[in-house]
């Protein structure tokens, strides 16, 4: 619900749903709020049933605080963990069956764009790896090939963990799961160059255990996909329970992980760039100076 | 009965680095205050916990003993607990919230 369409009128203030009200009068609706603030503003997520310490779960609250403009946001989702929260947020939740967010992004974004004209409502994605990789691989990659311009998250937890452990393609090649005894005989699949092949305009992994980091690249890869094209974050999102990890180590398996096989890494277009530094006044993005160039005079 | 996380006002208001509140995968439950801390003379304000959104995973407790280094949240048995938050006893501020503490065991 955008802040430009449903205005309060003075003294009729009361009328509106308190769930709204509490989102514009003390959460992050029409107005910036940072990770900084956390504790002190009241958040567009609330209780859901996913599990105690899950780190899926830190990353849909963090995304969420990220959102450039929660009140103009649509997430998108599907069967797997994650929606279990995502749905449960001040901002509108859009399921289908298994599989078929990117599809339904797609249209949806085309469709928004076509009512709302140039006034940016942004479209997210958040799956897992199961419904990104696997089941929705087809739709996932034909919307990048369309530079469909929305992003596309995967909850990377490395299983299914919504039906009990079965090895999905991101699963690393030798993993023993409960449904997947004999261990998985296939390498991870690499979506990240995947994403780049099929021409995605930003490219990033990145864990929960660094909050800000999450912040910006979900800010950029939002940005990015108001205009230039299809944006792609991967994060590792551990599963407590299928790799039976205690909840107060969640965060030092999550520093493992990314030492060893989620370093950060970020890729941006030179289109990219070039609009993030012009329009939103990236500063890091700005064409360096020519002296500062070597070998390139 | 089951754990929910305690801080110790004392303790964080000594350094109130608010790294819990970042790392907690529940929504609107470690919360801050500038003036929790503060009435008792403290410099600082503190962060604090909605008990009845905690689910008791201790990540809050290993950000603040490794991260933070200064031990002030322990998991602690709810009907151990004097006084606690509950989500419907916070009033949301400019820059900080306010906390009326009350028997976390409801009926
Ligand atoms: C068409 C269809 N097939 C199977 C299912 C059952 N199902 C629900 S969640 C899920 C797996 C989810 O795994 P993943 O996408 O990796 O997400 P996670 O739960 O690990 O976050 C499956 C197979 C379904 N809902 N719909
Ligand atoms: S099953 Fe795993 S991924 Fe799903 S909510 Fe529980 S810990 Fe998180
Ligand atoms: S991490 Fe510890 S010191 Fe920092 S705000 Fe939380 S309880 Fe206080
Ligand atoms: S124990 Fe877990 S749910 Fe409870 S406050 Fe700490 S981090 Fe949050």
């Amino acid at each position: 619900m955008s802040l430009d369409y449903v205005k309060f009128s003075n003294g009729f203030e009361r009328f509106m749903p308190k769930e709204y009200r509490d989102m514009v009068e003390h959460g992050p609706f029409g107005k910036k709020v940072t990770v900084s603030q956390m504790g002190s503003f009241k958040e567009a997520l609330e209780e859901h049933p996913m599990c105690a310490g899950c780190a899926m779960t830190l990353f849909i609250r963090l995304a969420i605080i990220a959102f450039p403009n929660p009140e103009d946001t649509i997430t998108v989702g599907t069967a797997g963990c994650g929606r279990l929260a995502i749905s449960q947020a001040a901002i509108p939740f859009v399921y289908g069956n298994y599989g078929d967010q990117n599809g339904v992004a797609s249209g949806l974004s085309r469709g928004l764009r076509l009512r709302f004209g140039d006034k940016p409502k942004d479209v997210v994605v958040m799956a897992g790896d199961g419904g990104t990789a696997d089941i929705g691989f087809q739709q996932v990659l034909h919307s990048w090939f369309r530079k469909e311009r929305f992003t596309t998250i995967m909850l990377d937890n490395e299983v299914y963990g919504n039906t009990g452990g079965q090895e999905s393609g991101m699963t690393n090649r030798g993993a023993v799961l409960k449904m997947a005894p004999l261990g998985k005989k296939f390498e991870k699949m690499d979506m990240l160059q995947m994403a780049k092949v099929a021409g995605c305009a930003y490219v990033a992994t990145v864990v929960p255990n660094n909050p800000r980091r999450v912040e910006s690249v979900i800010k950029k890869a939002v940005l990015i996909a108001r205009e230039v094209g299809s944006t792609y974050i991967q994060a590792y999102t551990s599963c407590n329970i299928e790799y039976a990890i205690p909840t107060d180590k969640v965060m030092e398996d999550a520093k493992t992980v990314e030492n060893d096989r989620y370093q950060f890494t970020e890729y941006v277009s030179e289109e990219a760039k070039q609009y993030l530094a012009e329009r939103y006044g990236y500063k890091e993005f700005l064409p360096k100076p020519a002296a500062a160039i070597p070998n390139k005079a | 009965m089951y754990l929910v996380a305690n801080v110790n006002v004392e303790i964080c208001a000594s350094k109130s680095c608010k790294l819990c509140t970042q790392y907690c995968p529940e929504a609107n439950t470690i919360q801050y205050s500038e003036e929790m801390g503060k009435e008792q003379g403290f410099k600082y304000g503190s962060a604090y916990i909605a008990v009845d959104r905690c689910k008791g995973c201790a990540l809050c407790v290993w950000v603040c003993d490794s991260l933070a280094k200064n031990n002030a949240i322990k998991m602690t048995m709810i009907d151990q607990l004097p006084k606690a938050a509950l989500t419907d006893n916070i009033t949301y501020g400019d820059k900080s919230t306010t906390a009326v503490l009350a028997s976390p065991m409801v009926g």
